[in-house]
């Protein structure tokens, strides 16, 4: 297992190696220059010269590449065009936030979903089923943009029961993760219902109804534990979108995520943020999906067995 | 499985409220009474702003948000007023020796929020600094600063100019402390004469102020802390200031004004601006180096509907090319009116009786901008011009004007202190920001007349001449001035706002 995890974790550096180059290229590729931006509206020329100078932006594009390489070697990401401030301090100071709001969105669309994924499956094609499915669909139809607005004017401006944005303490966190949440639980809902659909027809799940074991001990010892794959799947894709990819949820909400971080770094031509911050997701993502990974391991005896062989 | 489903679901709820309590910070809803003649208050104000507050170094930043949170910590040796005028501020009488000398003197009282005096040293400091700096061009012309005594600097300007004392007002070039410099502290630019001093900044949340113990003047604020708080999100913050999570809504969306009027704690407030949208031509590239032509588009374009789409009316149509308030505007001029039979004439004059054109019109992706160029598409229809709208980021748009590549396009230009600042920066040759590339000996000459003739009848007639040329030119197609229009909690004292938004926080607060 640990040479699995250590293998995983170098498989970082291609991907760090790859993301760093496609962003950079990219980012070189669009068309405003951020001398622009950061310059007065009546810059002269040689302002802006000196501007592109000071923020290297004067060499060819190989020559900065590999000058921020060799400061991403040494650990150092750069500096912000425009706060001037540190890119990795920067990430790791809005970091907790995100994590936050996707642990929570996460937690949110679980507690929705698998019951909701394991009640539907068990009521096939009855009108609960529907309803089930209807709601799901309503879930993913939904722009969490919308569905944000409408809840913010329910709990905040009618009820007055929560704020309407921020990040001021755990009252805060409910809107955003119940928005984000709610189209999360779409997808886990069908994957699970798909799942647990497979499962309960299964010769094993017959043999231990017959045995005369409780139809509750059925599903939850003998069905779930044997559909939990695809969803634990499911759940792990869906954090690793919800961190980078909540940037509606967190405008609507004020939420200071990566997400906002990363789209605002791309409307100011902030080459290093937005390169740095993209490479520090990346290696986010790889580390999510190795959690999910290990993950199935301990749910399914039969991967843990095969990573005891392979020792 | 039980056991493990339990812990993954402890653990992302603990680390869940963990975090969420860990960074709360403490409301200040509370209530300040009455005391040493300040009056009761909340205390303190939220300013719910459109942008977040990215960078706080004077001298390395642009954005209005940033000046506006840094007119609460650092005072400049004039003072803009919003009616237009100068005042004295850390300089409490300047005169000129001759020409090119301006003799400041600097009120002995002032000090810095570390209680260290405010000095002639301080003054040269900061204005050297800005010389070799990202905003020097708001000093053009200067030559040197000098010491005189404590309280007295000279500075030597290349030619007598009639608005060089006005670029002193700049936020950028507010005085700094070269003792905070010297220390080699960590963002010395933060420390300033202000009555109000930075307490708190978490990028993305807040940037909170407190006062400044050591403020010298009697104008200390009233609110304790004042918070900028950043809601991207326009009907975020429209609710926001409904639920009283915020004080004050900076930009409200227009089309929810009357929405928001209704709520009898809030007040909407309306007043003329000072940013002009406009619809401008690349003068350098056929077929819009033809002035006939330019002149017909400006008849083609209906003013009043692109005011009426842009921002539902709130504002003014405009004629002339400087931004309205300014010294020396005028609009007396015939112009050009929406007028289509004029502008079908035009055309014929221009060479183009039956249009044919194909053209594009190069527009920033982001409001009001697509709806008034939809708005134009159609009106140009009319006289036989084809316009494909190209949309891009600010920063495509301003490097594609620069290059000079571009056909059309739609930009604004917020001026409400100097009028060198408009003639200068958008149609003098060779300026940066003269994204039409127009280049006029006789419009040069007298944009340099109007910044240096002493005379101040002569200018404004100089100034006069000047608008009617440019507009008979017709580089651009001035469309509108759009009102300020801000919300707030109605029981908001001492706010002091300017149309061009750069509005003055430091003696606002919320009356109890």
């Amino acid at each position: 297992m640990i040479r699995y995890i250590a293998r995983r974790l170098l498989l970082m550096i291609p991907v760090i190696l790859a993301t760093s180059f496609i962003i950079f290229f990219a980012m070189s590729l669009t068309g405003g220059d951020p001398a622009l931006l950061l310059a007065p509206e009546n810059a002269t020329e040689a302002q802006l010269h000196q501007i592109r100078s000071d923020l290297g932006l004067n060499d060819p594009f190989s020559i900065r590449y590999f000058r921020y390489m060799a400061g991403m070697l040494r650990g150092d990401l750069g500096q912000s065009y425009v706060t001037k401030r540190d890119v990795f301090r920067t990430f790791m100071d809005r970091l907790p936030n995100t994590l936050m709001l996707a642990g929570a969105a996460v937690l949110v669309a679980t507690v929705i979903a698998i019951p909701l994924g394991i009640y539907t499956a068990i009521n096939q094609n009855t009108w609960k089923d529907t309803a089930g499915m209807v709601f799901a669909l309503f879930g993913v139809s939904m722009p969490n943009f919308w569905l944000g607005l409408m809840l913010i004017i329910l709990f905040s401006l009618k009820l007055g029961w929560l704020p309407s944005g921020g990040k001021s303490g755990f009252l805060s966190l409910i809107l955003p993760s119940v928005t984000v949440g709610l189209g999360l639980a779409a997808l886990i809902t069908r994957t699970t219902r798909s799942s647990m659909l497979d499962v309960i027809r299964q010769d094993y799940i017959r043999t231990a109804r017959a045995k005369g074991c409780p139809e509750n001990t059925v599903i939850k010892k003998h069905a779930l534990g044997n559909a939990l794959i695809p969803i634990i799947t499911v759940i792990g894709m869906q954090l690793s979108n919800v961190l980078t990819g909540s940037v509606l949820a967190e405008t609507v909400f004020s939420w200071p995520g990566i997400g906002r971080l990363i789209f605002d770094s791309i409307a100011k031509r902030d080459t290093p943020m937005v390169t740095g911050s993209i490479i520090l997701c990346s290696i986010l993502m790889v580390i999510v999906n190795l959690v999910v990974d290990i993950f199935y391991a301990f749910f399914d005896p039969r991967i843990k067995a095969n990573y005891m062989r392979k020792r | 499985m039980k056991k493990v489903l339990f812990v993954l679901v402890a653990l992302m709820l603990s680390s869940a409220l963990v975090f969420a309590g860990g960074s709360a910070e403490k409301s200040k809803g509370q209530t300040t009474a009455a005391q040493d003649g300040i009056p009761a208050h909340k205390s303190e104000l939220i300013i719910g702003s459109p942008a977040d507050i990215n960078n706080l170094n004077l001298q390395a930043q642009q954005d209005q948000i940033n000046n506006i949170a840094l007119k609460l910590t650092h005072q400049n040796l004039v003072f803009f007023t919003n009616k237009g005028t100068f005042e004295p501020n850390l300089a409490t009488s300047w005169e000129f020796v001759d020409d090119t000398h301006i003799r400041f003197h600097l009120d002995p009282r002032a000090k810095f929020s570390d209680g260290s005096p405010l000095t002639a040293t301080d003054v040269k400091f900061t204005i050297d600094m800005a010389m070799g700096s990202y905003v020097a061009n708001n000093l053009a012309g200067l030559v040197d600063t000098s010491i005189v005594d404590d309280h007295t600097v000279i500075m030597e300007i290349e030619t007598y100019n009639n608005e060089f004392v006005q670029s002193l007002a700049s936020l950028p070039v507010a005085i700094q402390s070269k003792k905070a410099y010297d220390s080699g502290m960590k963002e010395p630019y933060l420390v300033g004469s202000g009555p109000y001093m930075l307490d708190k900044w978490v990028e993305g949340e807040y940037a909170r102020f407190k006062k400044n113990p050591n403020y010298w003047r009697e104008d200390v604020g009233v609110s304790d802390f004042i918070t900028f708080k950043p809601i991207l999100e326009d009907s975020s913050r429209v609710i926001a200031l409904q639920t009283g999570e915020i004080d004050v809504c900076i930009n409200p969306p227009i089309n929810e004004l009357d929405f928001l009027a209704k709520d009898k704690n809030v007040t909407v407030f309306e007043k003329a601006g000072s940013r002009l949208f406009y619809f401008a031509f690349n003068v350098t590239k056929k077929p819009w180096d033809n002035q006939k032509l330019r002149q017909a588009v400006a008849c083609a374009i209906d003013r009043e509907a692109v005011l009426e789409v842009a921002v539902y009316g709130k504002g003014t149509p405009q004629k002339t090319i400087l931004n309205r308030g300014l010294w020396g505007f005028y609009d007396d001029m015939e112009g050009f009116n929406y007028d289509v039979d004029r502008a079908k004439a035009l055309m014929a004059e221009a060479g183009y009786p039956n249009g044919g054109i194909k053209t594009s019109l190069l527009i920033a992706n982001s409001s009001p901008y697509i709806n008034i160029a939809q708005v134009i598409q159609a009106d140009l229809k009319k006289i036989g011009i084809e316009v494909a709208i190209q949309t891009v980021d600010d920063a495509t748009l301003k490097s594609t004007a620069i290059s000079g590549t571009h056909d059309l396009f739609l930009w604004r230009w917020n001026e409400d202190s100097k009028v060198d600042f408009v003639y200068r920066d958008l149609f003098y040759t060779g300026s940066g920001s003269n994204y039409h590339h127009y280049s006029d000996k006789h419009a040069d000459a007298l944009i340099d007349a109007v910044a240096t003739e002493k005379d101040q009848d002569q200018r404004m007639q100089d100034g006069i001449e000047l608008q009617k040329y440019l507009v008979e030119a017709c580089p651009q197609v001035p469309l509108y001035i759009a009102n300020l229009v801000i919300a707030y909690n109605k029981d908001l004292k001492g706010e002091y706002l300017f149309g061009g938004g750069n509005h003055d926080w430091k003696n606002a607060y919320i009356a109890k």
